[in-house]
């Protein structure tokens, strides 16, 4: 029957135009199928034949480019809401992890000799980069709660997946610039210590792909809350 | 009724219709057209994601559950969204009752 197609068209059409969690897309698509096969069903019984019925539920759900908008926004904002949490549990977690790591193989760090103290700068960055993991889950954490406080305000969802969008990429980027800075300032204060402990060398190497794996996130927050 | 002016009080709209219980999204939408006389003709496909940003603010849950022998997503009121319903109830009361003292045609009170 050729009108049997049209709820399925209308869901295959707004299905292409959504970019986002899979789990969350597939949610709100079952719902809009319910829907419109709840209204074909009102109209069928009201009297119009199958096709008919379907058309103009179709029609009373909305023209699908403006659907998909509102649809998308959604996408976007449980991505950016799952990134955040993400942050917020995984960058303190290899943090503390790193460190106990640390302890495990090297202990207390030696003294830096024979040319003294490091420099300032050095310290600097070092304290920097200790606290950058928990900057990131403050801020993840901040954003989360004003996100709840700014929904009920009727921001809206393309929005608010853009402020979680922009606090993940700056999230991400200070604690990936607080890495690799401290990495570089090593090398060139003494580049011996990057290479004191295989185990921890590997611990770096993993934090660096962990964060690298967040940064993809990020990015993809600002891609989909790009409407 | 024109869609814009609808859109800004969705919200509360939604969350009146969900005061009597929970429902699922096709009868929040049947329920939103039979008490407004079917004045309120927004295209259905938007009810949702408003439904799912109310779900946001943390004023209505939702979950799938069994209605009428088929598997649906349904929606009720939290505790922040009722009280948010009766903030926006006693607004609107106050909003009606400013524009009815002046668009409402009775006698203008007396120049003193």
């Amino acid at each position: 029957m050729a009108g049997a197609d049209v709820i399925d068209d209308y869901l295959t059409a707004l299905d292409r135009r959504l970019r986002g969690p899979e789990h969350v897309k597939e949610d709100l698509l079952a719902e809009a199928r319910d829907s419109l096969d709840d209204a074909a069903a009102a109209y069928r019984d009201g009297g119009l034949a199958a096709e008919d019925a379907q058309r103009r539920a179709v029609a009373d759900f909305g023209p699908v480019n403006r659907i998909a908008r509102d649809y998308q926004g959604l996408l976007a904002l449980a991505h950016g809401v799952r990134t955040l949490w993400t942050l917020l549990l995984v960058v303190p977690l290899a943090r503390v992890m790193w460190e106990l790591n640390r302890s495990f193989w090297i202990g207390s760090w030696p003294a830096f000799d024979p040319a003294g103290p490091p420099p300032d700068w050095y310290l600097l960055i070092a304290r920097a980069n200790d606290s950058a993991a928990w900057i990131v889950a403050g801020a993840a954490l901040g954003a989360l709660a004003s996100g709840r406080l700014l929904a009920r305000r009727g921001w809206s969802t393309v929005k608010l997946a853009r402020l979680s969008g922009l606090v993940a990429v700056g999230a991400v980027g200070v604690s990936l610039f607080g890495n690799v800075s401290i990495m570089i300032a090593t090398a060139l204060v003494d580049a011996a210590r990057l290479l004191m402990s295989p185990p921890v060398g590997l611990a770096s190497l993993v934090s660096l792909v962990i964060m690298l794996r967040l940064l993809v996130l990020a990015r993809r927050c600002v891609v989909f809350s790009t409407i | 009724m024109k869609s814009d002016a609808l859109r800004g009080h969705l919200d509360a709209l939604l969350l009146a219709t969900l005061d009597g219980g929970q429902l699922h999204g096709y009868a929040i939408i049947e329920a939103l057209q039979l008490r407004s006389g079917g004045a309120l003709d927004l295209p259905t496909g938007t009810v949702y994601p408003a439904l799912r940003r109310l779900e946001t603010a943390g004023l209505v849950a939702s979950e799938w559950s069994t209605v009428g022998g088929r598997q649906r997503r349904t929606y009720r009121l939290t505790k922040a969204g009722q009280r948010a319903l009766a903030t926006e109830r006693t607004a609107w009361r106050e909003f009606t009752a400013a524009i009815e003292g002046v668009l409402g045609g009775g006698p203008w009170p007396a120049q003193t």
